[in-house]
């Protein structure tokens, strides 16, 4: 069996009596851009201060090829980092700023030189080494945090949210950034993001974090094709959620009754240990589809229009079941049943049984 | 200048509230200003026309003053005493401020309870009790002869050592307070960061937050040493006989040997000394405060 490059074994942070990570295991492969994906408050920043070595975990261990990280001073650990806040030292200029982990590191004033170009061209800022950091826009800023991180070729990067202060065209352009120098440095990134966009765009893998737990860890289309818990599935795309009972299950299908008597079989079950017989059936908005007359092949969940939005390649649907649970579809523009469909309109929902899923 | 009043208190009458036309108009300052003026400015212009005037017209007492090694020894005394009170209040209040800024709240609120409250004590109290501490069969010598570090007792006080102790205690709040304010502005993320790029302690400390801190530390380091130029009381009361500092001897020029004139032009260099370090900090930290090259 191969050494992991990173592994994360069974860490758990206690602050007094507030548990802020609890029992997180991943394992990251050399070169990956994985995210740590969740709501504030769920342990993303704990576990990545954790690798950085600014807390010790209360149980567990960092490996790195095999060997821990715990007993490793910060300073020691060459792992670098980019910041939520803009950290670069404000008395130094962008070029000695980039220098700074080159000098501590003794490097020769000509290496030192050398790779702060390099770096200023890989970040494309070259020209820039003169400014002070108060004289640059915070897009510029997180620019030149991350040729500082990236100046002493560490092996892992360490992105706390370092986009969150930005507005959306920068936090764009900067994403695109971070894949092409990911691609281009073969560093291995770990990225922390409440953003499922920013995620799902960034990443090779994406561990979702809820409650210091990580529920699951995956690509973004095995995340929203086959979500382990209801958190994952609410956090990653869109969705509809309708509550049903659960009649029969076995070999992690279930036959559910929606309404009263709307009985789905065959759903993909995920046991959670929730109320007994009571479940929510999982169905993604642009899998359902639509129909203007009562169906005759099938049977149709029968729903009344609530709201039509025409989203230009999209059409986004608000309907409402007969007992009052409201379901968005998403249908592609040209569909043939959405012409003149509006509100207070009967309609009939179709879904796979199979691409659904219930959570109990 | 009339015009510019008429105006702004034009304005604040526009404006309708009390505040702004009552500090738009600079007329009610006018004779707080004069009093200002009165009890600033004349007493200095006052002081360089006896320094030059008594007992007659000519530099006659500067001439004594520079001339003498006497008085070249109070003078060079004074730098050195006030440059190590300095720099030991730098050297302990740095290290003070930083663990008020790290350390719990419930701590830090006493440590400053402590430090407020020697402030509050009587000057001359305090520093009895510095005589007391450093005599020879003080508790400092008690202490140094106990651990061994020295066999016969110290001679602490009634010299410049005394001196140098004593206004380094007083003088402590002093440093500490404006530090304790920039260091905790200083964002902890930073050092964190430093911590990260490889700087080990003593690098991220030297290049990291001396350099941050420097704007606290020019500004505590400036109003200790100007305080301690012109301090009278410890080095009276802790200093001996033989080393003079300049506070003492206008003092004794004034009230012994009533020598306006030497006095008056004692007191005048010791003024223009402290102006001219004010300038060389404020050219010096002035600019670097604001970000520039
Ligand atoms: N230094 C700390 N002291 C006490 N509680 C903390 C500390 N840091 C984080 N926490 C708590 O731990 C939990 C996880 O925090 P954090 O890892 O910052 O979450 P995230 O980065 O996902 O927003 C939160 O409930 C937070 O309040
Ligand atoms: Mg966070």
């Amino acid at each position: 069996m191969t050494v992991p490059f990173l592994k994360i074994d069974g860490i758990r942070k206690e602050y007094g009596p507030v548990v802020a990570v609890e029992d997180v295991n991943l394992t990251i492969e050399r070169g990956e851009l994985v995210t740590f994906l969740g709501p504030s408050g769920s342990g993303k920043s704990t576990t990545l201060y954790i690798l950085a070595g600014f807390e010790k975990p209360t149980l567990g261990d960092i490996r790195l090829n095999g060997q821990t990280l715990l007993s490793t001073p910060s300073h020691q650990r060459n792992i670098g980092m980019v910041f939520q806040r803009y950290t670069l030292f404000p008395h130094l200029s962008v070029g000695d700023n980039i220098a700074f982990p080159l000098k501590v590191r003794r490097k020769s004033k000509a290496d030192v030189t050398e790779r702060v170009r390099e770096m200023l061209k890989l970040v494309r800022l070259e020209g820039y080494e003169d400014r002070k950091p108060a004289m640059m826009s915070g897009g510029q800023q997180q620019r030149v945090a991350l040729a500082r991180a990236l100046a002493y070729d560490p092996p892992i990067l360490l992105m706390d949210e370092p986009l969150s202060a930005l507005d959306k065209k920068l936090r764009d352009e900067l994403q695109h950034e971070i894949r092409r120098i990911h691609h281009e440095t073969d560093v291995t990134i770990l990225y922390v993001t409440h953003d499922q966009e920013e995620a799902l765009r960034l990443s090779d893998r994406i561990a979702v974090f809820s409650k210091g737990r990580i529920d699951q860890v995956g690509t973004g289309p095995e995340l929203y094709a086959d979500p382990a818990t209801r958190f994952v599935a609410e956090f990653v795309g869109d969705s509809d959620f309708l509550s049903c009972r659960v009649t029969h299950s076995q070999g992690g299908r279930a036959n559910v009754v929606l309404g009263g008597d709307f009985a789905v079989e065959g759903v993909p079950l995920h046991d959670e240990r929730g109320t007994p017989g009571e479940g929510a059936l999982l169905l993604r908005p642009e899998r359902i589809d639509l129909s203007r007359s009562e169906p005759t092949g099938w049977r149709g969940l029968p729903v009344r229009v609530d709201d039509v939005t025409f989203l230009g390649s999209n059409v986004h649907v608000i309907a409402q079941t007969g007992w009052g649970e409201t379901v968005s579809v998403r249908l592609p523009f040209g569909h043939e049943h959405i012409s003149g469909l509006s509100r207070g309109d009967e309609a009939w929902l179709r879904f796979d049984p199979n691409e659904a899923h219930v959570f109990v | 200048m009339s015009s510019l009043t008429e105006s702004r208190s034009v304005t604040g009458r526009q404006g309708g509230r009390r505040m702004p036309r009552l500090f738009g108009e600079v007329g009610p300052a006018l004779p707080a200003f004069l009093l200002i003026v009165f009890f600033f400015v004349a007493p200095v212009v006052a002081l360089l026309l006896r320094s030059v005037l008594e007992p007659v017209p000519g530099l006659q007492n500067y001439e004594t003053l520079l001339g003498s090694a006497t008085y070249i020894g109070v003078f060079a005394n004074t730098f050195i005493v006030s440059t190590v009170v300095t720099a030991a209040a730098l050297a302990i209040g740095f290290p003070v401020a930083w663990a008020l800024v790290v350390m719990p709240m419930t701590w830090s609120r006493i440590v400053f309870a402590i430090l407020i409250l020697s402030m509050w004590t009587n000057l001359l109290a305090r520093t009895y009790a510095w005589m007391v501490l450093l005599q020879r069969t003080g508790l400092i010598n008690k202490m140094l002869m106990a651990v061994g570090l020295t066999d016969e007792p110290l001679t602490l006080v009634n010299n410049l050592t005394g001196v140098t102790i004593g206004m380094t205690y007083i003088m402590l709040p002093f440093v500490i307070l404006p530090l304790y304010g920039v260091i905790s502005n200083i964002d902890k993320a930073v050092l964190r960061a430093a911590a990260l790029c490889g700087a080990n302690r003593w690098q991220a400390l030297t290049r990291v937050l001396l350099p941050l801190a420097a704007p606290g530390m020019a500004a505590g380091g400036l109003m200790v040493f100007v305080m301690s130029l012109g301090y009278f009381v410890t080095p009276a009361l802790l200093g001996g006989t033989s080393n003079m500092m300049l506070a003492e001897l206008i003092a004794q020029l004034v009230q012994s040997l009533t020598d306006w004139g030497l006095g008056s032009a004692a007191a005048f260099v010791l003024l223009l000394s402290t102006l001219v370090l004010y300038g060389l900090m404020l050219k010096f930290f002035g600019t670097s405060r604001l970000g520039g090259q």
